[in-house]
């Protein structure tokens, strides 16, 4: 299994995850759980020292997003670095998290 | 190596098309899938795709999804509406179990030569001609992630003889080497451009040993899958078989 650590902060309204490692299907739901078990309106996700995230990383995130938009909260994907946005960006990540964010059923 | 060569020779000859391809698994199976698809005497289709995650579950989606293809391509053979088919009837499949595909399909006119390439969230292809490589600026969104596909829609190349179009999924240009760089798409479109004259083995031999040179002592994170089809002249001229 490949290693990934989450550390979460938190703020009265939102909860922050940083997220280090490399983040795979092996994990992948090490990050799920935390993202479901947190109550706050608003979960960051800040990917500043995340070095790699396959396909089921990125799955898992966009279904994360998707619930939480369902439930009137979201889910805010920040400091990605350069590598793993042009990944994202190919299969049309930031699209579907704009389009979730104003539909969550589309 | 897993090597894997599909598509029945003798008809691809008829399209006067050289294809060769190969997958070669990371650590588990995976959803990394292409194909050549005859569609009718003058048309053949070239898929490739990536289903997310590993193992069984992943490689059993990859074979719904591509027979599903197959049945898209039937019901509708331009490649846009068959993509727009796949994602409704694949991406029903894709949201149950939480998941994705990439896929990039491309349709080849063997006697216009016309290339026609739709795009789902997959690395666009890279067309080598005269020497030089360019890269396909179709894209979309992967398959299963909205209801409905969403794309830059179709693009379109004329392929000469002695052209080639390589096409890969994720594995190869993210694959690790030396202080955790990656292979990288410019290390590809080097080797790809040093490739004017080989036949579509030779070059996706020569790409694979490129990249085992550039990887070697540093374990990998995914599938590498690399397909070759090179234009070896118009449909008709040969006698095919």
């Amino acid at each position: 299994m490949k290693k990934v650590e989450i550390r979460v902060r938190q703020t009265e309204k939102m909860a922050i995850l940083e997220v280090s490692g490399e983040l795979d299907y092996s994990n992948v739901e090490q990050l799920q759980q935390e993202i479901q078990r947190r109550p706050e309106e608003v979960v960051e996700i800040n990917l500043r020292e995340l070095k790699f995230i396959d396909s089921s990383g990125a799955g898992m995130l966009l279904n994360q997003a998707r619930h939480l938009y369902r439930q009137g909260r979201s889910l805010r994907i920040v400091c990605i670095p350069d590598h793993i946005r042009e990944d994202l960006e190919l299969i049309g990540f930031f699209r579907v998290l704009e389009i979730l964010k104003a539909d969550p059923d589309a | 190596m897993v090597e894997v060569i599909t598509g029945n020779e003798r008809i691809l000859r008829a399209y006067c098309l050289e294809v060769s391809g190969s997958c070669l698994p990371a650590e588990q199976v995976g959803g990394d899938f292409f194909e050549f698809i005859p569609c009718d005497a003058r048309t053949m289709f070239a898929v490739i795709g990536d289903v997310m995650g590993k193992g069984f579950h992943a490689a059993r989606l990859m074979e719904t999804i591509r027979q599903m293809l197959r049945d898209c391509i039937t019901n509708n053979p331009h490649p846009l509406e068959a993509v727009r088919l796949l994602n409704k009837v694949a991406g029903y499949e894709l949201r149950k179990c939480g998941a994705f595909a990439t896929l990039c399909l491309l349709c080849y006119d063997g006697i216009t030569g016309r290339l026609t390439c739709v795009n789902a969230g997959h690395h666009p292809p890279l067309l080598l001609s005269d020497g030089k490589v360019k890269v396909a600026r179709c894209r979309g969104v992967a398959l299963g992630l909205l209801e409905d596909y969403l794309g830059s829609g179709v693009e379109e190349f004329f392929l000469a003889a002695g052209d080639a179009v390589v096409l890969y999924t994720d594995g190869l240009v993210e694959a690790c080497g030396p202080g955790e760089q990656r292979y990288g798409l410019e290390r590809l479109k080097k080797i790809v451009c040093l490739q004017n004259g080989a036949n579509a083995d030779r070059m996706k031999r020569n790409i694979l040993s490129d990249l085992q040179a550039f990887t070697s002592g540093f374990p990998q994170k995914d599938d590498v899958t690399l397909a070759v089809m090179k234009v070896a002249g118009r449909a008709g001229e040969k006698s095919g078989d």
